[in-house]
């Protein structure tokens, strides 16, 4: 019983890191239709800037997320209309190009960042790092429950952002179907670039998290790309609910087979869930996706 | 609706695609050169030398570690003349390919060096499974390469002519570190062995099963797992069944991870034995004093009273290293900085100069065979038959626990300069 406990908190633990993650991506691929292959890049660059911050003003890591934020909320800002720009070209398989892009963007700045930074390994030391609490005699490490509680309460503060405010429900409707928006006055440019630059705040700030539970390095953020498609293909694409089920999911499926199977399963299992869930709910476990 | 299905299936396709690309790394266009033509014609006064090793990817930090390595050889033997055949010295130039950690990728860059750099001979990669991948390459171009690195038993039993290695497998030092345990008088009863999927570490975790069961400790769970694996959940198993000795097979990542993910869920068994990588300088740079006392395998240590012609004692050597790189050398960036060496004496023993022709590359080749070097990393004899094909079999497997962050050697007996600790001292009274 000790065991399946710790087994089902871990489980929760991990998802709870990826659904910030799978949040944001899965919404900005809902308004933009564009798949990020950089989503693993702006975590490695929050992670990074978390390090050298702390370095130089050795504030802990954990207290610069709202800056961190910000400053990855201001780039994305900036960025996006470039990430447009190649969505707009007259071509018949813009998306595609698109995609493209943002492969050729992962690979330029993990180049970039193994160049300037090198290849070490760097540790990313928070007040909470290391620590673990004890519930009922389950260990619980304090850094992974942070960021699970952390993670929670920014995926909250999004929804109410998404569902109760004006703007939340314009992003949605962009979401839903562009075109009909775009008839009822809602500027789709101006959604899309309002969602990238919340998508890439978030990730870059969950990558403060990852970084300390971790370790931050240039090719730190690779395993998560291949998770963020996981947790949208199976939450359904563009689905809020959707993603958080879907991380949760990945979270506890990955502890289950761990503990019970064996590690060497997890992989495995995974991605045959993927597909049957391709199969049999082509629109999301939730089947909220399109 | 009919219009969007399609698109949303391409788009899921083409992710899939692009990511398992990504995972396997782009392979670049193959040269379409004919083997055998690949000796170079251009007069030149200098040997072209081949670097292959992984300068990105998962594992850039070793393949850095092989680099340092081979470029210390390449500019102290320049410094002191070049190589000597016959009377004159020949300059060696390092032309560098980057596997990307991934064999497939290291393949291609393996053939593109030979057939449009026209290399005269090749300094291997880090990993063993790149070196697996690219000896098959060699065997069709005839072109030898040793690899200062490389470990897994798997690259020898497959007898490839043209490649050789200067560290022992590891089946063959990974059994050292719990047989030397097990001769302690409170021995360990239990063990527990996670290992990478990779070729070195899934060799040296079934190494470590093997040498628990032939010395008498129980083995309560042994783990192969992908990498990137996260190790909570794995841990939290292991700890519910509380072995004395939790042995790992992997990187110096996953070591990190490792010990990071036990201290955060409480778990400290009497000991951690690992292998390569926890002498790697980031592995106690990071983990500070939660490094210390790890066990690990090695076949050569800075203390070491050995030495050669070219780079003195290895004192002399691991001051050389130190002053350029500003860190320790461990055995991987010895051997391979000695894997020159063995080049350059099979070089002057048949007198070929720069550029080497394809018969100079066979009769390389053979000399390579006959050799045996002394140098500051110990003795280079390639085997010529049986399962170690063409690897340094010669070198004695030491023990070494990290102590203050420095790696002390425990044993075996003969060689220990001080007593292993066991059981270690747990995180929180360090």
């Amino acid at each position: 019983m000790g065991l399946f406990m710790q087994t089902l908190i871990n489980g929760i633990l991990i998802g709870g890191i990826f659904i910030t993650i799978a949040v944001g991506f899965s919404i900005s691929y809902g308004v933009m239709h564009i798949v990020d292959f950089a989503v693993g890049e702006w975590i490695m660059l929050g992670a990074f800037t978390a390090f050298w911050l702390n370095m130089y003003t050795n504030v802990d890591p954990l207290l610069l997320i709202p800056f961190i934020a910000l400053f990855f909320a201001l780039i994305g800002y900036l960025f996006q209309p470039v990430i447009q720009k190649v969505v707009n070209i007259k071509h018949r398989s813009a998306a595609m190009m698109a995609l493209a892009f943002t492969f050729g963007l992962s690979t330029l700045i993990r180049g970039s960042a193994l160049t300037l930074w090198g290849f070490n390994n760097r540790n990313l030391i928070t007040v909470l790092s290391e620590k673990n609490v004890d519930l009922f005699g389950i260990t619980v490490p304090a850094i992974r429950a942070g960021a699970t509680v952390f993670s929670i309460l920014v995926t909250a503060a999004f929804a109410y952002f998404l569902y109760r405010t004006k703007t939340g429900i314009t992003i949605r409707a962009a979401a839903e179907n562009k075109t009909v928006a775009g008839l009822m006055g809602i500027d789709g440019h101006r959604i899309s670039r309002l969602v990238y630059s919340i998508y890439v705040g978030l990730t870059a700030m969950s990558g403060v998290f990852i970084g300390s539970i971790f370790s931050v390095f240039p090719d730190m953020g690779l395993r998560y790309t291949a998770f963020a498609f996981f947790v949208v293909v199976a939450g359904g694409m563009g689905s809020f609910s959707g993603a958080i089920v879907a991380g949760l999911m990945l979270g506890l499926i990955s502890s289950f087979v761990s503990v019970y199977m064996g590690g060497a399963y997890v992989f495995l299992i995974l991605f045959f869930i993927l597909y049957l869930i391709l199969v049999f709910f082509p629109k999301g476990i939730l089947g909220k996706g399109w | 609706m009919f219009k969007k299905l399609p698109i949303r299936r391409a788009v899921v396709v083409l992710a899939i695609s692009c990511l398992i690309l990504s995972l396997t790394g782009c392979g670049g266009a193959k040269t379409g050169a004919d083997a055998g033509n690949s000796a170079s014609t251009e007069a030149r006064d200098y040997y072209k030398v081949g670097v292959i090793t992984s300068l990105s990817g998962a594992e850039v930090q070793g393949g850095n570690i092989t680099k340092y390595g081979y470029d210390l050889w390449a500019e102290t033997v320049n410094n002191k003349g070049g190589i000597k055949v016959g009377d004159k010295g020949y300059q060696v130039k390092l032309v560098y390919a980057d596997d990307q950690s991934d064999p497939a990728a290291g393949a291609n860059a393996v053939e593109r060096m030979i057939t449009s750099e026209k290399v005269d001979f090749i300094l291997g990669p880090y990993t063993s499974g790149v070196t697996k991948a690219v000896a098959p390459i060699l065997d069709k171009y005839k072109v030898p390469m040793i690899t200062g690195s490389a470990e897994s038993p798997s690259i020898w039993t497959q007898k490839f002519k043209y490649t050789f290695g200067s560290v022992p497998a590891a089946d063959l030092t990974a059994i050292s570190p719990l047989e030397t345990l097990s001769k302690l008088p409170n021995p360990p009863k239990t063990v527990a062995v996670l290992g990478v999927n990779d070729a070195f570490s899934k060799a040296v975790a079934e190494a470590f099963k093997a040498s628990a069961e032939k010395n008498g400790i129980t083995v309560v769970k042994f783990d192969v797992v992908p990498a990137g694996t996260d190790f909570t959940p794995l841990i939290s198993a292991i700890k519910q069944l509380n072995p004395d000795v939790l042995a790992v097979g992997g990187h110096e990542n996953e070591h990190m991870e490792v010990i990071k993910a036990s201290k955060s869920l409480g778990f400290m068994p009497k000991a951690f034995v690992m292998h390569y990588g926890i002498t790697n300088p980031d592995f106690s740079k990071n983990l500070g004093k939660d490094a210390d006392y790890t066990f690990g395998a090695a076949v050569w240590t800075p203390d070491l009273d050995l030495k050669d012609d070219l780079f003195g004692s290895a004192q002399d050597y691991v001051k050389a290293y130190k002053d350029k790189y500003n860190a320790i050398p461990d055995y991987t960036a010895a051997a391979c900085s000695a894997t020159g060496e063995s080049f350059s004496a099979a070089l002057a023993k048949i007198g070929a100069k720069p550029p080497l022709s394809d018969q100079q590359r066979e009769e390389l080749t053979k000399t390579l065979e006959q050799i045996e070097v002394n140098t500051f990393y110990g003795p280079i004899k390639f085997a010529t038959d049986g399962n170690w094909y063409h690897d340094n079999v010669g070198l004695k497997a030491l023990v070494i626990q990290m102590i203050n962050g420095e790696q002390v050697i425990v044993g075996p007996e003969a060689m220990k300069a001080k007593d292993p600790v066991y059981p270690v001292p747990a995180f929180n009274v360090r």
